[in-house]
């Protein structure tokens, strides 16, 4: 059980940092489907910072590679006011394309066994002792720490600012927010890049702190699991943090089910936290809506 | 201190190739409640917009207090000690009424600060409101009374008011224009787009007079005449002002009519499971106007929206013509889609009950001839409905709704908005479908147009319906839910 529950939360990690990042980014009225572009260019970068600069150095690399991403997304989308949904999946490609180039060109073809320092899990005293879920929360790398440190301050931020009044206005209403005084797309621009770096800190975990190495294409979707979590997180950072859980444990559930072996066939479990997700949404459904604005690339912003 | 808080000299701009303004001005003085006429797509508008920062000016100056300033933006103009209240609201719709005057501040936020300030904000002003309500929930005139709050939390020097009486009753406007000037701080400004020229004369100090882009009369109001105003409003066309306030001529009603629309004790529930209207029964017959009055917010937008077939009742027989034509208040957002071309925006006409392929050829026909009769002013039927003025837009939705329904129409202050040429038309179509044997229902928050147009009152107050006479003193008492002594 305990296994389990670690599990849940080491797989759930990397998810919440990319989704709390998305969750801002989608309150200012964009949806940025370059998200999984911005996962895997921390990734690559968080190898090339934690070989230079340990495993740290690693993590501020990966945020810096997924900002950047964000920012060519941002230019389109939000400066241009391109097609969001056509301007991030061309983004995400862009990016899955060349990282793996990149890594080919740094590492050579043969994509060499990878010196890179890893983040082990460190139990904090006590805490870690609580039954049953002790472990699973309180003995994780510490970058699962930083996360839990972000979700308040993330809310906090959204509903205690008047920036974060502003963000929340300009997804809502862009042009109610710009008749008070709100630079629309400055909100919208910055809002991306918080996004895109906190996807960059996600590629970065899942390298740092789990895979221990780089693999092309090593982000495997999470970009659109975590706009999935978006949603089912109804649009607030504690949901979407409660939201990515449910789905770890729908993935660890998943390879508990494979490990002990039954006969029904494997793809059933895989697509379980899909499953999962299209019967909470249905679940879910009307009682928050998005933000009025998301998606719409037509809206003046002036 | 300069005793002109806002100059606007020759101001010029352009959109593509139409010019909303040709070197206007504007000179407003310190403690001055500042009247801008002028008919619709005067300028009047985007003038203001300029002022407030939302619009950049292609030529031109803005002076506040006598220094040079540009604005690139709104929180520029705010800075400056400009606030605006605009006519199409800007409100967050799901947030609250704190939330949503609290926006474009700066630092922390703190909700119970903010929600305190807004009260002693409305105490002082006199505009109650409830801190906590979320915009979506709000009537029009509460959400006008946001729109306002929030301007005034600015604290600003001159205060721009845009068409601020539109969905008001009589007794609200009344209100808020004499106390214009005490909105803004001591020796503030006030300024009033309007198309009134009655409520100019009334509550101005000064007036500015707007034609097609430029500034064409600007004096004191107590120097100015109606007739003067009209004629520079008007210019050239200039037409006696009786003929354009409405045909009230009244066809012989024929003694038996048929009854064509039929509610019997309708009762509806909005989303969230409010009664809105309460067993309300109401009779329209063929070849009559029946006018709708009520305080915004008493059940009179389902009422309409029941007889035009566009929302179920909660309970209740509900008896219709095949097709009834209905003519929605916000036309910009209800009526038409703004990004389509004329000819499509008819084809929509009954869409819901339509099948089958689309007879375009025929539609370009029908369109055309829409055009021609109802004096729509446009190239052609191709260009997109936003390129129509909001006169030209309004004529198309009610020559649509009429020639499509025929025997029933229903229309939701028709006129609001338009110039006195364009309100005059449309309710010489109105009157002119009712001779031919339609049954109308025409409500609107200006009593005058109901007192002219209608054959019969009814009331809504409190989501129930009354029977009412025709005359000011019985509608006003009935509005607000005095029974008859």
């Amino acid at each position: 059980m305990e296994a389990f529950l670690e599990g849940v939360v080491r797989t759930a990690t990397p998810l919440a940092l990319a989704a709390l990042g998305e969750t801002v980014t989608e309150r200012s009225g964009i949806i940025n489907i370059g998200l999984e572009g911005s996962i895997i260019a921390g990734a690559l970068g968080s190898v090339v910072g934690a070989a230079h600069g340990g495993v740290w150095a690693g993590f501020v690399f990966g945020a810096v590679c997924g900002l950047a991403v964000a920012a060519i997304f941002a230019l389109f989308a939000v400066v241009l006011r391109a097609d969001q949904i056509i301007t991030g999946t061309a983004v995400t490609l862009l990016a899955l394309g060349g990282t793996g180039t990149l890594y080919r060109l740094i590492y050579g073809s043969a994509g060499a066994a990878l010196n890179t320092p890893t983040l082990n899990p460190a139990a904090i005293p006590f805490l870690s002792k609580i039954p049953v879920v002790g472990l699973a929360l309180f003995a994780q790398p510490s970058i699962t720490y930083v996360l839990y440190a972000l979700i308040p301050v993330v809310s906090w931020w959204m509903y205690r600012t008047h920036a974060g009044l502003a963000l929340r206005s300009v997804g809502e209403n862009p042009a109610a927010a710009i008749a008070a005084g709100v630079r629309g797309k400055r909100v919208q621009f910055t809002a991306v890049l918080f996004g895109g770096a906190l996807g960059g800190v996600s590629g970065a975990t899942l390298v740092l702190a789990q895979a221990g190495t780089f693999v092309e294409g090593m982000s495997a979707g999470r970009g659109f699991i975590a706009i999935a979590i978006v949603v089912l997180g109804r649009w607030n950072p504690l949901g979407t943090v409660l939201a990515a859980l449910i789905f770890g444990a729908a993935s660890a559930l998943q390879f508990y089910f494979q490990a002990i072996g039954t006969n029904l066939p494997y793809q059933l479990f895989l697509a379980f936290p899909y499953v999962l997700t299209l019967i909470a949404l249905a679940a879910t459904h009307g009682r928050v809506s998005a933000p009025a604005a998301l998606g719409r690339q037509d809206l003046e912003l002036e | 201190m300069h005793d002109v808080a806002l100059e606007l000299a020759s101001i010029t701009k352009s959109f593509g190739r139409t010019t909303a303004l040709q070197s206007a001005s504007l000179s407003a003085r310190r403690g001055t409640v500042h009247a801008i006429l002028g008919e619709n797509g005067a300028g009047k508008t985007s003038l203001m917009r300029i002022a407030f920062g939302m619009l950049q000016p292609d030529a031109g100056t803005i002076r506040v207090n006598g220094d040079i300033k540009s604005f690139a933006s709104p929180s520029a103009a705010i800075a400056n000690g400009i606030a605006m209240v605009h006519q199409h609201f800007t409100l967050v719709r799901a947030m609250t009424v704190t939330e949503n005057v609290a926006l474009g501040g700066r630092g922390l936020l703190h909700p119970r600060k903010a929600r305190s300030e807004l009260l002693a904000l409305a105490r002082r002003t006199g505009f109650a409101i409830d801190p906590d309500a979320r915009v979506e929930e709000l009537p029009a005139g509460a959400q006008q009374r946001v729109e306002i709050l929030k301007a005034l939390s600015h604290k600003p020097r001159v205060l721009i008011l845009d068409e601020p009486t539109a969905i008001l009753t009589p007794i609200e406007a009344h209100d808020l224009l004499n106390r214009a000037r005490e909105l803004v701080n001591d020796g503030g400004t006030a300024i009033l787009i309007t198309h009134k020229l009655r409520d100019a004369l009334k509550f101005a100090d000064d007036i500015t007079v707007l034609r097609r882009g430029a500034t064409v009369w600007t004096g004191r109001a107590d120097e100015a005449t109606e007739d003067a105003l009209v004629s520079a409003m008007l210019g050239g066309e200039r037409a006696p002002l009786e003929s354009l306030e409405g045909n009230n001529s009244r066809r012989k009603r024929a003694s038996v009519s048929e009854v064509v629309m039929a509610l019997r004790n309708v009762s509806v529930r909005d989303a969230s499971g409010v009664e809105r209207l309460k067993a309300a029964s109401l009779e329209v017959c063929a070849g009559e106007i029946v006018g709708v009055a009520a305080v915004e917010g008493n059940g009179q937008h389902e009422l309409l929206r029941v007889l035009a077939g566009r929302i179920g009742a909660t309970s209740g027989v509900v008896t219709l013509p095949p097709s009834v034509g209905f003519i929605p208040e916000d036309r910009q957002r209800d009526a038409l889609i703004q990004d389509l071309s004329l000819r499509d925006n008819v084809a929509l006409a009954g869409a819901g009950a339509r099948r089958g392929m689309m007879d375009w050829v025929a539609i370009g026909d029908r369109t055309r001839n829409l055009l021609g009769a109802y004096d729509v002013r446009a190239r052609d039927e191709n260009v997109h409905a936003s390129t129509l003025s909001g006169g030209n837009q309004q004529k198309l939705v009610v020559g649509r709704e009429i020639e499509w329904a025929h025997v029933a129409l229903v229309a939701e202050n028709p006129s609001r908005g338009l110039d006195i040429h364009a309100s005059a038309a449309v309710r010489a179509r109105i009157i002119e479908a009712r001779d031919s044997g339609a049954a109308v229902v025409i409500y609107s928050s200006d009593l005058d147009e109901i007192v002219s147009l209608a054959d019969r009152v009814v009331v809504v107050y409190a989501g129930k319906v009354s029977e009412c006479g025709n005359d000011y003193e019985s509608i006003g008492r009935a509005m607000l839910g005095v029974t008859p002594p």
